[in-house]
């Protein structure tokens, strides 16, 4: 059965229906190339060296067009070493993979990477696209500062919280049976006034620490076990 | 694990975390202690919950001489209250004076006569009112490897649920036995 419509200049696409008129279909896809949200760089495999790169990438890595061409790729965007491509030498397939990109200032970039290979006039290139995910980072590590604090908080009070009121409830039964000693009863307290003292100043100083999303201060371990599960 | 693996695997330990609700942390450092000096151990006792006076009046109701263990006392400074000095008996400013109390744990260890020793640590879950949970980790592990190196048994108290999993697991991996307390029975020996 034919497809209804496809008579239709707008079913037919930019190039068959006519409408990229004299500028072709290249002007099309270069036009595409540079405004698409997507930073786009084109490797020369053989060489490891970029072949083209679209503004996006630019502004990405902070490294201009023409200090991009040309350069190899490992050690300069690619953190990875020569002779470890994970394309190229590893044979990895790289499909929306979290990666880091080195920027201009050398700081890494965290990005979603993609590398599908094209070939173009004869020759194979890869076609690496990077979506910058920092943002996305952030509020992970914002939440993994929540949930971390949070739990530090509860742990750090509930239980502690459960054995001082067994405690109070002993004192006030030994304070009715009238056995008791005075100052081991104030001793105690003192003590448990303290406690509480302590826990409400731990619970500040996690809100806080909570709130400035201090993620720098979870312990690796819990980050292990945040990841795992 | 049913209570007859728990019991068989206590009775191996050498170092045990023992888990307890929170309403039965004080019974379960009666029956530790009873049951440290039952199996011919000298315990001493660290105590970051109750001063050491409370702590003997609560023993000898119970039949235990104050001759017979060591202490270890976080709490009694802590409370403004008066330090008694004694052969048995050590003070520590508060609970978060963890450099005192490792060098006090050291002392007391030295000094306590030749034989079967055991710590009994009351209890992790108060000292995470004093310390961050990553610091109480650590501080816990220094002090096994101190009693490992020692041949020195330790059984450290705790609420159940008291830790978070990162802690437990960290634990689990320097004590030999995690035990629930509810699931030993009264003749369990817990070394």
């Amino acid at each position: 059965m034919q497809e209804q419509g496809t008579d239709m200049p707008e079913k037919k696409g930019l190039i068959e229906g006519g409408a990229v008129g004299e500028a072709g279909p290249v002007d099309l896809f270069r036009t595409v190339f540079e405004r698409i949200q997507t930073a786009i760089l084109v490797i020369d495999p053989a060489a490891h060296r970029i072949v083209d790169v679209n503004p996006l990438m630019e502004s990405l890595t902070g490294f201009g067009r023409d200090q991009l061409l040309g350069s190899t790729c490992h050690g300069f965007v690619c953190p990875a070493r020569f002779g470890e491509c994970p394309v190229t030498d590893l044979h990895r397939d790289t499909l929306n993979a979290e990666r880091e990109i080195i920027n201009a200032n050398g700081k890494r970039v965290p990005v979603l990477k993609t590398v599908a290979k094209a070939e173009i006039g004869g020759r194979e290139y890869l076609v690496e696209s990077f979506t910058d995910i920092t943002d996305r980072k952030r509020a992970e590590e914002r939440q993994l500062a929540l949930i971390a604090f949070l739990s530090e908080s509860i742990l750090r009070a509930r239980k502690p919280l459960e054995i001082m009121q067994q405690d109070f409830e002993q004192l006030a039964a030994q304070a009715k049976s009238g056995d008791y000693d005075a100052e081991e009863i104030r001793m105690q307290l003192q003590v448990h006034a303290n406690n509480l003292r302590q826990i409400l100043t731990n619970i500040e100083d996690l809100q806080k620490k909570a709130l400035e999303g201090r993620s720098d201060e979870i312990p690796p371990e819990f980050r292990e076990f945040f990841k795992r599960t | 694990m049913d209570a007859q693996t728990a019991t068989e695997d206590a009775a191996e330990s050498l170092l045990c975390l023992l888990l307890a609700r929170p309403e039965n942390v004080p019974e379960m450092n009666l029956l530790v202690m009873k049951k440290i000096l039952k199996s011919g151990c000298t315990p001493l006792v660290v105590t970051v919950n109750k001063p050491c006076k409370v702590l003997a009046k609560m023993y000898e109701k119970e039949g235990i001489s104050p001759d017979s263990y060591y202490v270890i006392d976080a709490v009694t400074q802590y409370s403004g209250g008066v330090c008694i000095p004694g052969s048995r008996v050590k003070y520590v400013t508060n609970p978060s004076n963890l450099t005192d109390l490792g060098i006090a744990i050291t002392e007391l260890l030295k000094k306590m006569p030749a034989g079967k020793k055991c710590i009994m640590f009351d209890s992790v879950s108060m000292l995470l009112i004093h310390i961050p949970s990553v610091t109480a980790s650590k501080f816990l592990h220094f002090v096994v490897t101190k009693l490992k190196l020692t041949d020195v048994s330790g059984v450290f108290l705790c609420a159940e649920k008291g830790l978070d999993p990162v802690i437990l697991s960290q634990m689990s991996s320097f004590v030999d036995h995690i035990t629930d307390f509810e699931k030993i029975g009264a003749d369990t020996c817990i070394l």
